[in-house]
């Protein structure tokens, strides 16, 4: 018990860019031996012309190929990449509302995790760089400056999409259940996992323009991503504050409350049907390179 | 035999991507002809691929790589097999699939898998033997395959099997010996003739194409029937090979590498129709048409046939519900009737329905294996029903 609370003393005092990175390099490790799991089995498979040829070989022409392919033909692979893998072109002729309730969910994480990167990469190192380097104090725009509005409502408007898109997944598991449909635990914890981690998220966005002290303390993600005025550019988060002005919670838990849940999260993807985000992506761009030996 | 280990070695890389990517989505269900009679989760394509996914993940899974391997579960194993084997190759999954799986030919990958474990059917071994002993699939004297052309009016002396010739038409197992189709071969031979094209049989040096086998996941043991075929044809230095069986057309396109031009009968009777070497007379009659799958949905071969009975003045071409890429099979492939007759006969019914729903005279198709399957139904089952092959209503209605 000792030990345990000195633990939390020093978790406590630690910074939160420092606590994410300790949570976030074994994360990634464990997702990409998760990948690499798979990809070794699939390995495992005879690819003509190398039959002999050992994993790691078979991976390598895997990779020239892909690369050699891909710069053949840019134009056509970003194409098909947005028409048949991000906007799903065949479930829109088989199912409009499934189509919708995917294409939310895909688009949403797409542009999301876009904008997450670019204002991540801006306010959490650029301008820590434009202290010493001049040149990138262009990136304090995004901090406070006028690209900072959109950064917040893309990512506030993009998420929202997640998060529709969720509910219309689950109102077809659960209320319209059409006939050929398979409602299995895994779908039901990967649904529930995305509507925590959206939910959680405009809660914490909301508690942060409630309780601008929080922004002050440089609590939480407070010093990644400071709260923008307080207005409907967050429009999720702003509505949420409206209910949460009196309520206190603990920062920190707040904190764990999102982003433990999200890295588990992606430890989970290689795991889960969430798989199909790499291998249908690869079975649809494979099919459709039919259309170029024709 | 080991059974500790699963290998894998039948199956690409990409395709156990595939089977990764199927998310269980069941879109499948709703096309498929054996689900529709079965209403069993281990017959559809997705129950397969899950039971598939699940020895995999025992075998090569997360707590495979920390416990080791499981041990086969035998009875689920032949559960599996008897599941997989029980599949018509129509390739209706792969077109409804949303993510595209070519799950046709992963099944003949998945017996290709059960053939190493040594579970696949009694029937399916006795086919082996008999292809690979007399070089036919219904196992009779392989001099026997050109017996058909006693019934022709004249015959010449080559006996249509010439030393060179511009053309060879590769007749196929079924139409040489199985007399209720062979009148396909015959009338295919007088609409060349009729035509003055230069065309030859292989005669007794035709094997089979090696599509049953390959069909059955023995596709290392069709190897030699494909270098036997191709030196045949080579020999006797033609140009074209037109076939009037799909699966044989279809197996040549996909396994034979050749530069040789290859035919379907349907395509080579539109060229001569819009070479001015056929014209018709005029008939009155409603058809519909039957697509078959391995000449539509595995070689994309849909408009040809359509364009030969447009040619045709007077004929009135009723479409059925489903055509094209969504037509349904009529329960002949896959050497599903070897495995399941049974089940062979109710996807026939299910064909014979959806063809009088149309209220047409005549069905027409492109393969003796459609004819037979759906004549051999309607004769047990006493249902009134003209059946034939486009070339029989090609010749009945030539000038």
């Amino acid at each position: 018990m000792r030990y345990a609370l000195c633990a939390l003393r020093i978790i406590k005092s630690m910074d939160k860019h420092l606590i994410f990175y300790i949570m976030f390099f074994p994360t990634v490790i464990f997702f990409f031996w998760g990948m690499g799991l798979h990809i070794g089995m699939w390995l495992e498979g005879n690819l003509k012309g190398a039959e002999n040829a050992a994993k790691w070989e078979k991976f390598k022409i895997y990779i020239r190929r892909g690369w050699r392919g891909f710069w053949a033909r840019p134009g056509w692979y970003i194409k098909i990449l947005i028409t048949e893998v991000i906007f799903h072109r065949k479930l829109f002729g088989q199912s409009f509302f499934r189509w919708l309730a995917h294409t939310l969910l895909v688009f949403g994480f797409v542009a999301t995790f876009v904008v997450d990167m670019i204002k991540g990469f801006t306010t959490g190192y650029l301008v820590e760089l434009s202290h010493s380097i001049p040149f990138f104090s262009f990136s304090r725009e995004f901090e406070t400056g006028a690209i900072r509005p959109f950064l917040d409502f893309f990512l506030e408007f993009f998420s929202f999409l997640i998060l529709v898109g969720c509910v219309m997944a689950l109102v077809r598991r659960l209320v319209i259940r059409p006939d050929q449909l398979l409602t299995e635990e895994e779908d039901m914890t990967t649904l529930l996992f995305i509507l925590f981690l959206e939910l959680s998220g405009f809660f914490i966005e909301g508690y942060r323009i409630a309780h601008y002290e929080v922004v002050q303390a440089h609590n939480y993600l407070a010093n990644f991503t400071p709260a923008s005025a307080n207005n409907w550019i967050s429009f999720g988060g702003y509505f949420l504050s409206q209910f949460l002005r009196d309520i206190k919670i603990n920062a920190n838990f707040l904190w764990y409350f999102h982003v433990v849940p999200s890295l588990i999260w992606f430890v989970y993807i290689p795991h889960s049907k969430l798989l199909h985000i790499f291998t249908s992506s690869m079975t649809v761009i494979s099919d459709r390179q039919k259309e170029l030996v024709k | 035999m080991n059974y500790l280990q699963m290998k894998l070695s039948a199956l690409s890389p990409k395709q156990l991507v595939e089977i990764e990517a199927c998310t269980r989505c069941g879109e499948c269900l709703k096309y498929c002809p054996v689900y529709a009679q079965r209403d069993e989760e281990e017959i559809d394509p997705r129950g397969k691929i899950q039971a598939f996914k699940s020895f995999i993940r025992s075998q090569y899974g997360l707590w495979a790589k920390i416990f080791g391997p499981k041990k086969l579960d035998e009875e689920k194993l032949k559960k599996f097999s008897e599941m997989v084997y029980r599949c018509t190759l129509c390739g209706e999954c792969s077109v409804s699939c949303p993510v595209s799986i070519d799950a046709k030919h992963l099944w003949t990958a998945l017996r290709e898998t059960l053939v190493e474990m040594g579970h696949f059917p009694e029937a399916a071994k006795r086919m082996k033997a008999n292809i690979l002993q007399t070089h036919n699939v219904s196992g009779d004297e392989n001099e026997e395959r050109v017996e058909w052309l006693e019934f022709l009016n004249e015959l010449p002396d080559h006996q249509y099997q010439k030393e060179k010739a511009e053309v060879a038409f590769f007749v196929g197992c079924v139409a040489s010996f199985f007399p209720l189709v062979q009148k396909i071969p015959l009338a295919f031979v007088e609409i060349l003739n009729k035509a003055e094209v230069d065309f030859t049989l292989l005669g007794g040096e035709e094997w089979c194409c090696g599509f049953p086998l390959i069909g059955a996941g023995m596709k290392k043991e069709a190897e030699v029937l494909i270098q036997h075929n191709l030196e045949m044809v080579k020999e006797k230095g033609v140009k074209r090979v037109v076939f009037a069986c799909p699966s044989c057309y279809h197996t040549w396109m996909e396994e034979y590498k050749t530069d040789i031009e290859i035919f379907h009968s349907t395509q080579f009777i539109k060229k001569l129709i819009d070479g001015g070497k056929i014209a018709f007379k005029e008939k009155k009659i409603k058809v519909t048409y039957h697509d078959p799958c391995d000449l539509g949905r595995a070689s994309g071969v849909y408009e040809a046939p359509r364009e030969i009975l447009h040619a045709i003045p007077g004929v009135e071409l009723v479409e059925m519900a489903e055509n094209r890429e969504q037509c349904k099979c009529c329960g002949g492939g896959g050497n599903l009737e070897m495995v399941d007759p049974e089940l062979s006969a109710a996807l026939a019914q299910e064909k014979i329905n959806q063809i009088q729903a149309t209220g047409a005279d005549t069905v027409i198709t492109a393969c003796q294996q459609c004819v037979r399957t759906i004549l051999t139904t309607a004769r047990r089952k006493e249902i009134p029903i003209n059946a034939m092959d486009i070339t029989e209503f090609v010749l009945k209605n030539m000038a």
